[in-house]
């Protein structure tokens, strides 16, 4: 069951951890023309598995571990790989997103996916070597950190002989007992959000390690590799790619968004919080990062490595920065770095682990849940991580998540989650658009997946923060736009050199402050491209490399209009499935503090005018007024029957 | 697709002493073979056997080359990314990324830091994405 395109190795395997079979999963060409991979493909399979009743810790789920095509070809930022599942956090299809090196190995063992499904009975890793699927007991992993796992594992498999070249991933302790927000660890990245660890640790599915000796091939190597030059040479030369990023990682936004009111403090209570100079990224930068690290194939190498204990670990991204700094009133970055050391070991996701932590915080305040727990208060913490991931005393409460906190005690309103999902550090209330896509995002509360228009809205351009104008079609266009690129198996940071780089370096030159004045008013015109994407049946080259790359890696024509309209089919899909299982307008929500309460009491405008967007996504998404996708848009993007 | 060992071997036990992944087995002076699913196709038992023995990936039988004259890479400072692809698939881990001079650098490039251990298998120049890699 090969594939006539490039970049594809042709093979999904179906793994049924209750008996022990591996089975082929049909996947065929035109299913590779329509849904491409990675995550949309993941979409897909679930969509053919799922009615909308199923409960994600049961036999009926699936984990879909989808590689893009451009994954091993050697495209710039392509090595990341996508899970997809149920999520235990939010009850509804969701995905995560990783940059270790599980799926280049995955590809190289043969396989475009893996669809894992049903419990073992006993505690088990799998260990796949091209063809051959071997499960083994894990007894004397289980309980050990995710680090500690995967040298396990190293070892065990360098002993066999040869170095270890091998893609592994795991869960730690609070994935094997079901933390809603567990995450999945691949070498140091994280394939953090919705839970996915969660549903490993239901599996009784310690770790995976893969290894094969199949090669990647690019249907084209030859124009490939000439365009694969001249991408490396733009990122590394892009403002962004090229040098914010590799200078101070994503950490370096803090300064950005305490600037525009946008770093969310004391549980999305304020926009700003006075002492982040004392947990910013230049701070990280200056003072404790060691060196810099990228992703296998990134030529951005945003990661930070930073020492705690002497030891050299994974610094912090922004998200975590800015929820376990200014989030709960914490100004020591040393502790701060211990963190999030301490929760990638045991496994959890800090987004999710920090807004929990903000809110018990809160509650705690407001005599609400007396737990002990005070903004500021930051002896302990450590402690508490460790008894979330072992669900021990109050640990066992916050590992359920701000939502079923706020269900359970109260405190709905400032409970900061978009369907069950904690959100990020991007306070909303001064960037409306990341408030809506928040609000509507397919696995809730995400800045990447709810179309991070916070780049226009202060972070890249500088438009007007506080009007809705425009940004129902423009947060359409960014999902759409980082869909796809998901899908295809790169780096969602590659989109930034879609901004061309005068006005990213020159703010406030005429061109750049023309186009902050003049995004607003492209409503209709956005709309227009939104709703007939491939009405631009052309490349974009000169920014935007991503079409001519996939063309020449797979083989399959694509333009720019096409590649839009792929992304569209994957969200609406994603949408679709989720209202199978009840989801409508009524679940596009953001706490009342963010749709209620000025962010600054003698200005009204700064808070999310979500009814006033959401009918205008809706429409500009070809969905019903009650968030349904309708069956001429269903028809259109080649998804009837999907709802 | 891998290495094969056909009848002609003697079972001097040279290619699986020195197979870089471990991949071939066999007892002294008897027929060796190679695990199908270890063999990375790097072409050092080809090289070393002496008896003509092994076949290659294409079914060509690999021809023995003295050690002095295996090609190294050589690696254009101009055109290497450091996205580490070479890196992650020697088989002999012989290169390694150059340290960054300072915080944010990103001009940092694929080194063959142990060029005693190379054994010219060309792997890291087939998988380069940019062609920065040649053998000479």
């Amino acid at each position: 069951m090969s594939s006539k395109y490039g970049g594809y190795m042709g093979k999904v395997a179906q793994v049924d951890l209750a008996t022990g079979t591996v089975s082929p999963y049909p996947w065929t060409d035109r299913d590779r023309e329509l849904f491409i991979g990675g995550k949309i493909m993941a979409a897909k399979i679930l969509s053919d598995h799922l009615t909308g009743k199923e409960e994600p810790f049961s036999d009926r789920n699936l984990l879909v571990i989808a590689t893009g095509p451009l994954t091993g070809t050697g495209a710039p930022s392509s090595s990341r790989f996508n899970i997809s599942t149920l999520s235990p956090q939010t009850g509804l299809l969701a995905s995560s997103n990783c940059g270790g090196n599980f799926g280049y190995y995955l590809k190289k063992a043969g396989y475009d996916a893996l669809i894992l499904r049903g419990q073992a009975r006993e505690h088990t890793w799998l260990e796949i070597t091209n063809d051959k699927f071997v499960f083994h007991n894990a007894d004397e992993l289980w309980g050990k950190s995710t680090s500690a796992t995967q040298q396990a594992l190293s070892d065990l498999l360098t002993q066999r002989g040869g170095p270890d070249k091998s893609g592994k991933l795991c869960i730690g302790p609070a994935g094997e007992n079901r933390v809603l927000y567990a995450s999945i660890v691949s070498n140091e990245r994280i394939s953090g959000r919705t839970g996915m660890g969660a549903i490993m640790g239901w599996m009784n599915l310690k770790a995976i390690t893969v290894t094969g000796n199949h090669v990647v091939r690019a249907y084209d190597a030859e124009k490939m590799m000439a365009w694969n030059r001249k991408w490396f040479r733009y990122l590394r030369s892009h403002p962004l790619t090229g040098e914010q990023l590799p200078r101070i990682g994503t950490a370096g936004l803090v300064s950005q968004m305490q600037m525009r009111r946008i770093l969310a403090t004391e549980n999305f209570r304020y926009g700003q919080n006075e002492s982040f100079e004392k947990v910013n990224g230049e701070r990280l930068a200056e003072e404790f990062n060691v060196v810099n690290k990228g992703c296998l194939t990134c030529p951005i190498r945003c990661a930070r490595t930073v020492a705690v204990d002497g030891q050299e670990v994974k610094g912090p991204e922004l998200e975590t920065l800015g929820l376990l700094g200014g989030g709960i009133r914490n100004d020591n970055m040393e502790l701060l770095l211990r963190w999030n050391y301490e929760l990638d070991e045991l496994g959890m996701d800090s987004i999710s682990a920090a807004g929990t932590l903000a809110w018990a915080m809160e509650a705690n305040e407001k005599g609400i849940w007396n737990c002990g727990l005070n903004f500021g208060q930051v002896d302990g913490i450590s402690q508490l991580w460790e008894n979330i991931a072992h669900r021990r005393g109050i640990g066992d409460e916050l590992a359920d998540g701000s939502r079923r906190l706020s269900e359970k005690y109260g405190g709905k309103e400032f409970a900061i989650h978009s369907k069950g999902l904690e959100l990020s550090a991007y306070e909303p209330r001064h960037a409306v658009g990341m408030g809506l896509g928040y609000a509507v995002s397919n696995r809730g509360g995400c800045h990447l997946n709810g179309g991070y228009l916070v780049i226009l809205e202060g972070l890249g351009l500088n438009i007007d923060a506080q009007t809705p104008k425009a940004k129902a079609d423009l947060t359409v266009m960014f999902q759409n736009l980082m869909e796809m690129i998901s899908a295809t198996g790169q780096c969602l940071f590659t989109s930034y050199a879609f901004f061309p780089a005068p006005l990213m370096s020159r703010p406030n030159a005429w061109y750049t402050r023309a186009a902050n004045k003049l995004l607003p008013h492209t409503g209709m015109v956005i709309r227009l491209l939104n709703r007939c994407p491939r009405a631009v049946h052309m490349h974009l080259s000169p920014v935007f490399h991503h079409t001519r790359g996939f063309q020449y890696a797979t083989g399959m024509p694509m333009t720019f209009g096409d590649y839009m309209n792929v992304g569209s089919r994957g969200y609406t899909l994603e949408r679709s499935v989720n209202c199978r299982f009840g989801v409508s307008a009524k679940d596009d929500t953001l706490p009342k503090r963010l749709t209620d309460e000025p962010q600054q009491p003698n200005n009204p405008k700064t808070r999310v005018p979500l009814k006033k967007m959401t009918p205008v996504y809706y429409a500009a998404r070809g969905w019903d007024s009650n968030g349904i996708p309708t069956p001429q848009t269903l028809k259109k993007l080649g998804l009837k029957g999907a709802d | 697709m891998s290495y094969r060992i056909t009848d002609q071997c003697k079972g001097c036990t040279l290619c699986s002493k020195n197979c870089p992944v471990m991949a071939i087995t066999g007892q002294t002076k008897q027929p060796h073979t190679i695990d199908p699913d270890r063999c990375v196709s790097c072409g050092l038992c080809g090289k070393l056997c002496a008896f003509g023995a092994i076949v290659d990936d294409r079914g060509v039988p690999a021809v023995k080359i003295p050690k002095s004259q295996w090609k190294k890479p050589e690696i254009d400072p101009a055109l290497c990314a450091a996205c580490s692809v070479c890196v992650e698939n020697c088989p002999k881990e012989c290169l390694s990324i150059s340290n960054p001079r300072y915080h944010g650098d990103i001009t940092m490039i694929a080194l063959l830091r142990t060029p005693e251990d190379c054994i010219g298998c060309g792997i890291c120049a087939d998988r380069c994405p940019v062609g920065a890699i040649t053998l000479i």
